[in-house]
């Protein structure tokens, strides 16, 4: 019941988990940057509000009226410029961002075919080295799970896409059915994914560690349970988890 | 009536501008189509009032009273037009949309007796007040 | 100059009209005045169900794991909930206020095509019956979301009359917006009094006539794309046919409307708060002509923004979006300063209307500063679909169209019904909704933040305690409608008639210089209209010789040389 408390870190972040890829250590500083913007604009702007309570009520007994200002020209020119430069500096960093964190690289490590369903997920890996026996690739197959639930391949357990740290993920987008979207918060990125196209973004990966992830677009009866997890660990026990699927047998 | 003409231009002309800027930046079809229509929405209407405030005007031979600065409430006194006192046609118009609505859901025999029902409404409700006005 | 004050028949009168008659005179209505509190009526009953809906979504989000609701009825309540809400509710209103307020504020004896605005809210009602009605099938309600996106929409995936009945039922209630709408543009383009000019039309005026244009903009293509999807759904056609792009063509269509949709919701009652705002600061609005330019710039950019609700799908011109959204925060900021402009050093006094238009300004910042982070896409990333968004429009609808609602009822319900509100019950009112509305809302940010989807029935043991405290906000939020309950059952029973036409003393706008309730056709004389507040300038002429006199201004001689000069012309 007490889970309301927030240490001092998560205040800093304003609410956003602990950012665990490249591009979204750059999308945590806008969305701090943009506070402090924000905070400031609200602070003035709550003042004047509250001054003008506070301090211009009518006082009892006071006869006739106020005088009667229409307009101001000089002011109400510079309230109008001013809004111009905060969103153009807004822009600014917001353009220089977007174009940072949608970049696609030519040769990325690893390429994850992301395919969505109602209700769950499945993850393939693309590639010769993620090829099995048979000339399948490593794929992992999701169902319908709890919140609560943990990670892992059994009936009820969240389906868990296993990523390498510092390494460079290409993820490719698929659905033949309804829209889904593939949120994972520590990564402080969505995208969705929709039936006739084919969606991508690449990102890097900076914190081993497993991360929850959502399905973040109304779906259908159980949107709510196509939940999944992202486990990144190191080179090392990567390429041990895929030989592992690999030699596993028929998936 | 006249500022209400330019605004309508002013509108259509911002939306002419940024369509194209949109069309010419992404190239995408329902959005560049969507804000056309509303170019030519805007502009249909603007023209429509502003043709009508000059035919009004020449009529006139002055600024109408609502657009004149100086205006008087007795400038416009006297009849003001016809307002329909009450009416019940409204309610069978409205009834009858229902029907033709609810026959889309149910079936088509109830969406042709909402299509009679429409129809023979929408003549008693534009004829309501008709009293031979213009028989030649 | 002072109006003739007659007791109109039906409503208030004193002699007894039977129920049947009194019901027949409403339905046959013709009069502005009572289609308007038809409109409002209905729409507050909307409003009430659909917040019933809210209350059994945050007791379903009160613990994780509980199934008050199936999944299922989950996804029913919320798409029904904003539908009601926005559709049944929010837009409606703006059709109510306008149509009891605007022309009475232009000096007009009613609208351009009386019938036809009757007609307006026949289609509104069974439209809105006929997408209700849909939880009284076997499968319920519509489920997919009141965006109902394709491919969730059609007719393999949601399958049932209730997706069926939302369809159709909106695009009839659509049509009635668009002709009340058709019938708001024609009065105040060509009813106005004389001496009423443009430039003298209330605030509200000019935001009815705004929204009125954003509406002829954006309902068309909701209808379109609503039969659209009804031909797909009944006839096979495969207009949203994934395959061929439908998924993204259906988001262009519905939020090329749904952006405009919120403004208009938000226009009408900035233009309430605005006519309530000088009244009980006893000064004029400041900056007038700034304030219409900003309107104007306002309704113009939301036709430009919409695929700001697209930017995950990863189909869209960011940086085009982005930059016309931000653009919006300017005349926003504007308009703020309009107001604060008004307030500032006047003499204030904070009767139930003030203190709800209060509530508005302080609310409604703090949704306009999460849009404007919203608009970024980097941002956006994280927090499109998420609680953050459902905190954002909380903020910016609700404090915008309820708070201002209720300004609006506090404000002119004696010039509606004759008598006034009570004050105490009033503030109980305001502080316990207020309350209630942040203690809801304000931590459904940080759950966002921290990666709670929206339209989630259930979540992991992390959001607990927000959730928790969310839903005892809503219950206090819920709880706050009763003293507003109770006030209007006192003053009908025993509330004091008003006998002047002006109770608050300071009203600017025309409707001011009628009596309460006005008359059938709304004025018995109209006073001369000189500036944006003749009322004002009626029953202050004394005040206002005094400070021209003051200023060494001889009012007299520019009255009396104007007529002059317009005799000669």
């Amino acid at each position: 019941m007490a889970a309301t408390a927030c240490d001092a870190e998560e205040w800093k972040r304003v609410g956003f988990p602990e950012p665990s890829s490249e591009q979204a250590h750059r999308m945590l500083s806008l969305w701090q940057g943009t506070w402090i913007a924000a905070i400031a604009v609200g602070v003035v702007v709550w003042g004047l509000i509250i001054w003008a309570v506070l301090f211009h009520r009518k006082r009892k007994g006071q006869e006739g009226l106020p005088k009667q200002v229409r307009y101001n020209l000089p002011v109400e020119m510079l309230y109008t410029a001013v809004p111009f430069v905060i969103i153009g500096v807004l822009f600014f960093y917001t353009a220089r961002d977007q174009s940072y964190v949608e970049d696609l690289k030519e040769n990325p490590d690893v390429t994850v075919d992301v395919i969505g369903y109602q209700w769950s997920w499945q993850f393939d890996y693309i590639g010769d080295q993620f090829k099995k026996a048979d000339g399948s690739p490593v794929s992992i197959v999701g169902t319908p799970t709890a919140p609560d639930a943990p990670g892992g391949t059994g009936n009820g357990e969240k389906p868990v896409l296993v990523l390498p740290v510092n390494k460079t993920v290409h993820f490719n987008l698929k659905s033949d059915n309804v829209i889904h979207s593939f949120w994972v918060p520590a990564f402080l990125y969505k995208k969705d994914v929709m039936p006739g196209f084919e969606n991508q973004f690449q990102l890097k990966p900076t914190k081993t560690g497993t991360y929850e992830g959502r399905c973040a677009e109304l779906c259908g009866v159980d949107h709510t349970r196509m939940l999944f997890q992202v486990k990144v660990v190191t080179q090392g026990e990567f390429d041990a988890y895929i030989a592992e699927q690999k030699g596993g047998g028929a998936q | 009536m006249r500022v209400q003409a330019y605004m309508f231009y002013g509108c259509g002309i911002f939306f002419l501008i940024t369509d194209i800027v949109y069309w010419s930046f992404s190239g995408e079809w329902t959005g560049t189509t969507a804000m056309a229509l509303a170019v030519g929405l805007a502009f249909m209407i603007g023209i429509y009032i502003h043709f009508t405030v000059n035919r009004i005007e020449k009529l006139r031979g002055a600024e109408l009273p609502e657009d004149d600065k100086l205006g008087d409430i007795a400038d416009s006194a006297g009849d003001q037009g016809f307002f329909s006192p009450h009416s019940w046609w409204p309610l069978w118009v409205g009834l009858s949309a229902a029907a033709l609505c609810l026959g889309m859901i149910f079936g088509t025999w109830l969406m042709l007796l909402g299509v009679a029902l429409l129809i023979l409404t929408s003549i008693g409700f534009v004829f309501e007040y008709y009293r031979g006005q213009y028989v030649a | 100059m002072t109006a003739i004050s007659e007791q109109p028949a039906a409503i208030a009168g004193g002699q007894r009209t039977s129920k049947g008659r009194l019901v027949v005179s409403w339905i046959t209505s013709t009069d502005h005045k009572v289609i308007g509190y038809l409109y409002i009526i209905t729409s507050f009953t909307f409003f009430l169900i659909g917040g019933v809906m809210a209350l059994v979504m945050r007791a379903e989000l009160f613990e994780p794991g509980q199934d008050i609701v199936s999944n299922e009825q989950f996804n029913q309540l919320f798409t029904m909930h904003g539908t009601i809400m926005l559709l049944m509710f929010a837009t409606p209103l703006f059709s109510g206020f306008a149509n009891v307020i605007m022309p009475l504020q232009i000096g007009s004896p009613d609208v351009a095509f009386p019938r036809m605005n009757m007609l307006a809210y026949w289609f509104y009602l069974f439209g809105s019956l006929i997408v209700v009605a849909a939880f009284l099938t076997p499968d319920g309600a519509a489920s997919f979301g009141w965006f109902a996106y394709a491919p969730l929409s059609d007719s393999v995936r949601s399958p049932g009359i209730g997706g069926d009945m939302w369809v159709v039922g909106l695009t009839l209630s659509g049509l009635g917006t668009i002709l009340g709408a058709v019938n708001f543009i024609t009065t105040i383009i060509g009813m106005r009094a004389p001496g009423m000019t443009m430039f003298r039309m209330p605030i509200f005026v000019w935001n009815t006539l705004l929204t009125s244009i954003l509406v002829l903009l954006a309902f068309p293509v909701l209808a379109a794309a609503l039969l659209a999807l009804y031909a797909d759904r009944k006839f096979g056609a495969q207009v949203f046919n994934a395959e061929n792009g439908g998924a993204i063509l259906w988001q262009h269509l519905f939020w090329f409307f749904g952006h405009p949709e919120v403004y208009i919701l938000a226009l009408p009652f900035f233009g309430i708060v605005t006519e309530i705002l000088p009244v009980f600061s006893r000064k004029p609005i400041f900056g007038y002509i700034g304030l219409v330019g900003a309107t104007i710039a306002i309704a113009g950019l939301s036709i430009t923004v919409w695929a700001h609700h697209m930017y995950v799908t990863g189909q869209v011109l960011l940086p085009f979006f982005s930059f016309m959204t931000f653009l919006i925060a300017v005349p926003t900021g504007v308009k703020y300063f309009n107001w604060i402009g008004t307030m500032w050093r006047g003499q204030l006094t904070f009767e139930t209307p003030m203190l709800f238009s209060l509530g508005f300004l302080v609310t409604f910042l703090f949704g306009g500063l999460t849009g404007v982070i919203l608009a970024s896409p980097p941002l956006d990333f994280q927090l499109s679909d998420s609680y953050f968004v459902v905190a954002h429009f909380h903020y910016v609808v609700f404090g915008t169209v309820v708070f201002a609602m209720f300004a609006g009822f506090y404000f002119w319900w004696p010039k509606w019904t004759g008598k006034m509100l009570n004050e105490r019950w009033g503030k109980i009112h305001f502080w316990t909704l207020f309350v209630g509305f942040h203690m809801t809302f304000l931590v459904q940010h940080w759950l966002g933040a921290e990666g709670m989807p929206r339209r989630y029935a259930d979540y992991p043991s992390e959001f607990v305690g927000l959730n928790q405290l969310s839903t005892v906000g809503s219950f206090l939020l819920g709880a706050s409608m009763l003293p507003f309950f109770y006030n209007v059952y006192i003053t009908w029973r025993k509330g004091k008639k008003v006998e002047v036409d002006d109770p608050w003393g300071y009203g600017c706008s025309l409707e001011w210089a009628t009596s309460c309730p006005p008359p059938r056709h709304n004025f018995n004389s109209i006073p001369k209209i000189r500036s944006e507040r003749p009322a004002f300038d009626l029953h202050h002429a004394a005040e206002a010789a005094k400070a021209a006199e003051l200023a060494g201004v001889d009012l007299a001689a520019i009255d009396a040389g104007s007529d002059v000069q317009k005799r000669r012309s």
